[in-house]
C-alpha cells in the first residue's frame, strides 16, 4: 500500500546552473540601442523604452514636470486624440504604463505577441509624437493634485516622504517627492511640459528593451520600423549628482490623527551598485530584516506579535543608496517596537553568523530564476540596469558578489553603513500618544511634523 | 485561441486530487495546494478561522519545528505564501526543482500533523499578528473598510458571503485551542484539497512524489458543504453613507452577479469591464476625461462559486465636485448599458484585455499552478485553463446586455459613500444606513 510517513526533511538537490538571459543588441536607424530578449513560452511581451532623464534636471519650482510629461505622452498624439489612442491600444489587448525614477523615465507596453507590431507602433507614437494639449495637461494637473491628497492620507507614503526629507540635504532632488508638490505642480502648463519634453527626450537618450517569445519574428525590425525615423533636439543627459546625506540619531514623528497603528521607517545611507560590497550588503540585510525568518521579524512578529511583518532593504538609483527597515505596529507598543528594532539593527554590527549568512546566500542566489521567469520582470530589470548605468546582465555580477560573500564580509558591509552616521527613525501615527515615549528611548531627538 | 499546456490528473486512494503540468523550459517547480475551505464555510461564531489557519500553518507541525517551514524553503530558494478568500484557501511555493520533495514533505506534514503544534502559545501569538494585519489592511487606511461595508449591504449576515475573510476580532478572541483543532479536523484532509505541481519535473515523477509524501494521510469525513448562497439580484438600493477622515469623496457600488462557471457570469463581468476597465472604458471617458468630475474610476467582477458572485463600480470625486454628480453619472451609464447594450468594438476590446490578463496569469509556473488548482477544486476540471480564452471570446453582445439588464441596474445595487468631514462636524466617524 502506501509508504509510511517521512519524518525528516528530504534532501534538496543542487539547483541547475542559471544565468541572466542574454540579449541580441542592434540599433535603430536613429541610433537607439535595441535589446531583444527572446523568451520562448512568454506569450505576453513587454517593450520598454528607457529614457535617461535625471530628475535633478527639473527646475526647482517646476518639480513634477517629468512625471506630468510622462503621464501625458499617451494623452493624445499628433495623429489621434487621447480617447482614440486609448481605444486603439486597448483594442489590441495592450497595457501601457510609465515609471519615473531618479535617473530615467520608462515607458512600456505589455501585449500578446500576436499584436506586437500594432502595439509597438502606438508606443512609438506616444514616445516620439506626443501632442501635450492644454486640456490634457490641465486634466492631469488636477488629477496629480488629487493624488497628492490621496498619497498623504496613506501612512506608508507619508513615512517614505518624511524619511527622504530627513535623510537627504534639501539641495538633493530626492529629498522631495518624484511627482512634485502642490506648489510646483499647480501652475504647470502644457507649454512647459512640451518644452521639457523637447529638451530631454530623444533617440540619443533612449534604449529599447523587448522581452517575450519572438516566435521567429524579427523584433528589432518591427521596432526600427517605427522608431528608426525618430529625431529630436534633446542634448545629452547630465549625470545625477552625488547625494548629500543628513546624519545623526534623530526621530521624526509625523502626526496622523486617528491612526490605530504607527508606520515605522528606520534607516541610514547605504551603498549603490558601484560599491563592490553591494551584494554583501544585500546578504546582510536579508539576515537582519529580509524575511519572516529574519532577526527583526523573529522578535517583532513571531515572538511579540507587534506587527504583521517588517522588511529591510538596501536600495539605490545610479548614485547614493539607502538602507531602510519598514513596517507598522500597533500604537501602544510603538516605543517598545522601536527599542527592539534599534537594538537588533545596531546589535547586528557585532557580527552575523556563518549559518545566517549561508542561508541568506542560498535564498538570494536560488530565487533568481523565479524573479526573472516572466518577460515583464526581465524588461523591468534591464530598464533599471540601464538607468543605473550598469551592464544589462548586472544580475550575474550581483549573484557572483553574493556567492563570494562571507560572514565577515557581510558584517563588514553592514557595519560600513548601519550605525556609522546615525539612525533616522520616522514614525507616522498618533503623535500625542507616541512622541513622549519615543523621546524617552534616548535613541534620537524628536521632531514632530503635522 | 485554445492554449495547450499539458495537464495530467490522478486521484490518490485517500481522495487527494493531484494535477501535474510539466514545463522543462525553466529550472523551477511550483507546488500549489487549494483547500476547499474559505470564509463561506465558517459558521456563525467562527468567522476568520480559515484565515487564521493561513497563519497557524506556518508555525510548525509534528516533524517541523516552529519557524522551520519558512527557513527550510527560503534556504532552498523558494518564494512562498498562502492566501484566503471567500471560496477557498491556498498554500504555495515556487523553488528550484531540486527542492520539490522538500516542498511536498512540508505541505504533507502540515496537512497530516498540524495539530501537534497548535497550542495556546502560538494561537495567542498569531491572533495578535492577525489583529495587526487587520489594523494594517483595513483600519489604518482610508476606505479600508469599504468591502466590509459592501458585503454587509449586499448579503445577509448569515449568507456565506456576508462576512469578510479576516473575520470578526471578537470571534477570534473567543476562539479556544479546541475550537481551532475542531475546525482543522473538519476541513483539512487530502479528500478536501487539490495538489498541483507545475514545472521542471516529469509527469510520472511528480505523481510518484505526491503519492510518496501524501499517500499515507487518512481521508477525513466528508466536510459539511458551505450554505447555499443562491440569491438573485439585489432588490432596491441599500446605502451606507460614511463621513470620515478620507482624502477625497468616493462612491462604490456593488451589484450581485451570476455564479462563476457560467456564460452569464462572464457576460456580466464583461459588462462591468466595458463600464470601468481601462482608459477607454465608458466611465473613464465620461467622468475622468470629458466631464472631469472624477479623479479615477475602477470596477470589475469578483467571480464566486457559492450561488452568486458580485461586482463593483467606484468613482473618486475631483476636489470641489459634489459626490452626487459622480454617483448620478455612474447610475446613468449603468442604465444606458442595460438599455442600449454594448458595441461589437467595445466587447472585442474588453475580450482582448481579458486575454492578456489571462496569458500573464499563466506566464509563470506559480500562476499556472494556481489556476489549475482553482479549476480542479471549484469546477472539477483543470482543463478549463486551456479553454478560458475561447470561452470569454464566445460571449456575444446580446449576452452582455442580457446579463446587464438582469443584474447591473440602478435599482439593484448597494453603495457605500465616503465624504470628508467638514471643519465643524464632530470628530467621530458617523455612518447612516438605510434600505429603500
Amino acid at each position: 500500500m502506501n509508504t509510511p510517513a517521512v519524518t525528516t526533511p528530504p534532501a534538496v538537490a543542487a539547483p541547475r546552473p542559471w544565468t541572466f538571459p542574454t540579449a541580441v543588441t542592434t540599433r535603430t536607424g536613429a541610433g537607439t540601442p535595441v535589446h531583444v530578449f527572446d523568451r520562448p513560452g512568454q506569450y505576453v511581451a513587454t517593450v520598454r523604452v528607457t529614457i535617461a532623464l535625471p530628475l535633478h534636471s527639473e527646475p526647482r519650482d517646476r518639480e513634477g514636470v517629468a512625471t506630468m510629461m510622462a503621464r501625458t505622452l499617451d494623452e493624445g498624439t499628433e495623429l489621434r486624440s487621447a480617447n482614440d489612442f486609448a481605444a486603439a491600444l486597448e483594442r489590441h489587448g495592450a497595457a501601457y504604463g510609465v515609471d519615473v525614477t531618479t535617473d530615467a523615465v520608462h515607458v512600456e507596453i505589455s501585449v500578446p505577441t500576436t499584436h506586437l507590431a500594432e502595439a509597438v507602433a502606438l508606443l512609438a507614437e506616444a514616445v516620439t509624437r506626443p501632442a501635450f494639449t492644454a486640456e490634457d495637461v490641465g486634466r492631469h494637473v488636477t488629477i496629480r493634485l488629487g493624488e497628492i491628497v490621496q498619497e498623504r492620507a496613506n501612512a506608508g507614503y507619508r513615512a517614505r516622504e518624511a524619511f527622504s526629507a530627513a535623510l537627504f540635504d534639501p539641495s538633493i532632488r530626492r529629498s522631495r517627492p518624484t511627482g512634485g508638490l502642490p506648489e510646483t505642480v499647480r501652475g504647470l502648463t502644457n507649454t512647459e511640459v512640451a518644452a521639457f519634453y523637447r529638451a530631454h527626450v530623444g533617440p540619443d537618450r533612449a534604449q529599447i528593451v523587448f522581452a517575450g517569445d519572438t516566435g521567429g519574428i524579427d523584433v528589432a525590425a518591427v521596432i526600427d520600423e517605427v522608431f528608426g525615423g525618430w529625431s529630436s533636439e534633446a542634448g545629452p543627459a547630465s549625470e545625477s549628482p552625488e547625494p548629500v546625506y543628513l546624519s545623526g540619531d534623530r526621530i521624526v514623528v509625523v502626526d496622523r490623527p486617528g491612526s490605530v497603528q504607527t508606520q515605522l521607517m528606520l534607516g541610514c545611507p547605504g551603498p549603490d551598485r558601484r560599491d563592490p560590497a553591494w551584494g554583501a550588503a544585500a546578504v546582510a540585510s536579508h539576515v537582519v530584516g529580509g524575511s519572516i525568518s529574519s532577526r527583526v521579524d523573529q522578535v517583532l512578529r513571531e515572538e511579540k506579535g507587534y506587527t504583521y511583518g517588517t522588511r529591510s532593504a538596501f536600495a539605490a538609483p545610479s548614485r547614493g543608496g539607502v538602507f531602510s527597515l519598514s513596517g507598522s505596529v500597533r500604537t501602544e507598543v510603538t516605543s517598545a517596537a522601536v527599542s527592539d528594532a534599534v537594538r537588533i539593527l545596531l546589535g547586528a554590527r557585532d557580527g552575523l553568523t556563518e549559518q545566517e549568512v549561508a542561508e541568506a546566500k542560498d535564498n538570494l542566489v536560488r530565487t533568481a530564476p523565479l524573479r526573472y521567469e516572466q518577460a515583464d520582470s526581465i524588461a523591468q530589470q534591464v530598464g533599471s540596469n540601464i538607468a543605473c548605468g550598469v551592464p544589462l546582465d548586472f544580475a550575474d555580477s550581483y549573484l557572483a558578489q553574493i556567492s563570494a560573500t562571507t560572514a565577515d564580509s557581510a558584517t563588514e558591509a553592514y557595519r560600513t553603513y548601519i550605525g556609522a552616521s546615525g539612525l533616522l527613525i520616522v514614525a507616522v501615527g498618533e503623535a500625542a500618544e507616541i512622541s513622549d515615549s519615543l523621546a524617552e528611548l534616548g535613541v534620537g531627538t524628536v521632531t514632530v511634523l503635522d | 485561441m485554445p492554449l495547450n499546456y499539458p495537464i495530467a490528473e490522478q486521484t490518490l486512494d485517500n481522495g487527494l486530487r493531484v494535477v501535474v503540468s510539466p514545463d522543462r523550459g525553466v529550472p523551477i517547480v511550483a507546488v500549489n495546494l487549494w483547500y476547499d475551505v474559505g470564509s463561506r464555510h465558517e459558521p456563525p461564531g467562527l468567522t476568520g478561522f480559515a484565515h487564521l489557519f493561513e497563519h497557524l500553518m506556518f508555525q510548525g507541525s509534528r516533524n517541523v519545528k516552529s519557524g522551520e517551514h519558512f527557513a527550510l524553503l527560503e534556504q532552498a530558494g523558494a518564494s512562498l505564501n498562502a492566501s484566503t478568500f471567500f471560496d477557498r484557501t491556498n498554500y504555495y511555493e515556487s523553488l528550484p526543482s531540486g527542492g520539490l520533495d522538500l516542498a511536498l514533505w512540508l505541505e504533507a506534514d502540515r496537512m497530516a500533523y498540524l495539530l501537534d503544534a497548535v497550542n495556546q502559545e502560538n494561537l495567542d501569538n498569531q491572533r495578535d499578528v492577525v489583529k495587526e494585519e487587520k489594523r494594517q489592511s483595513y483600519d489604518n487606511r482610508p476606505y479600508g473598510d469599504t468591502y466590509e461595508r459592501l458585503v454587509k449591504l449586499a448579503f445577509d449576515s448569515e449568507h456565506p458571503y456576508g462576512h469578510m475573510t479576516i473575520g470578526s476580532m471578537e470571534d477570534l478572541d473567543a476562539a479556544t485551542v479546541e475550537d481551532v483543532h475542531a475546525f482543522f479536523r473538519t476541513h483539512y484532509g487530502p479528500n478536501n484539497a487539490v495538489l498541483t505541481i507545475v514545472g521542471d519535473v516529469a509527469e510520472e515523477e511528480a505523481f510518484m512524489a505526491a503519492k510518496r509524501y501524501f499517500g499515507h494521510i487518512p481521508a477525513i469525513p466528508q466536510p459539511p458543504a458551505a450554505p447555499n448562497g443562491s440569491v438573485g439580484p439585489l432588490n432596491g438600493v441599500a446605502r451606507d453613507d460614511v463621513v470620515s477622515d478620507v482624502p477625497s469623496d468616493l462612491v462604490t457600488m456593488i451589484f450581485r452577479l451570476p455564479v462563476d462557471g457560467t456564460p452569464e457570469l462572464e457576460a456580466g463581468a464583461l459588462a462591468l469591464d466595458v463600464l470601468a476597465a481601462g482608459q477607454s472604458s465608458r466611465l473613464n471617458r465620461r467622468l475622468v476625461r470629458s466631464e472631469q468630475i472624477a479623479q479615477s474610476v475602477s470596477g470589475g467582477a469578483l467571480p464566486l462559486v457559492g450561488g452568486v458572485s458580485f461586482g463593483t463600480l467606484t468613482g473618486v470625486a475631483v476636489e470641489g465636485i459634489e459626490l452626487q454628480r459622480v454617483e448620478d453619472a455612474i447610475v446613468e451609464e449603468v442604465e444606458k448599458l442595460a438599455a442600449d447594450g454594448v458595441t461589437e468594438d467595445e466587447l472585442a476590446t474588453v475580450q482582448a484585455q481579458n486575454e492578456r490578463d489571462w496569458l500573464e496569469q499563466l506566464a509563470t509556473c506559480a500562476g499556472r499552478a494556481d489556476e489549475l488548482s482553482h479549476n480542479a477544486l471549484l469546477f472539477g476540471d483543470p482543463g478549463r485553463v486551456n479553454r478560458r480564452i475561447d470561452e470569454v471570446h464566445a460571449v456575444t453582445v446580446d449576452q452582455v446586455q442580457q446579463a446587464a439588464q438582469e443584474w447591473i441596474r440602478a435599482d439593484r445595487r448597494a453603495q457605500v459613500t465616503y465624504r470628508r468631514r467638514d471643519a465643524e462636524t464632530p470628530k467621530t466617524s458617523e455612518t447612516s444606513q438605510e434600505q429603500q
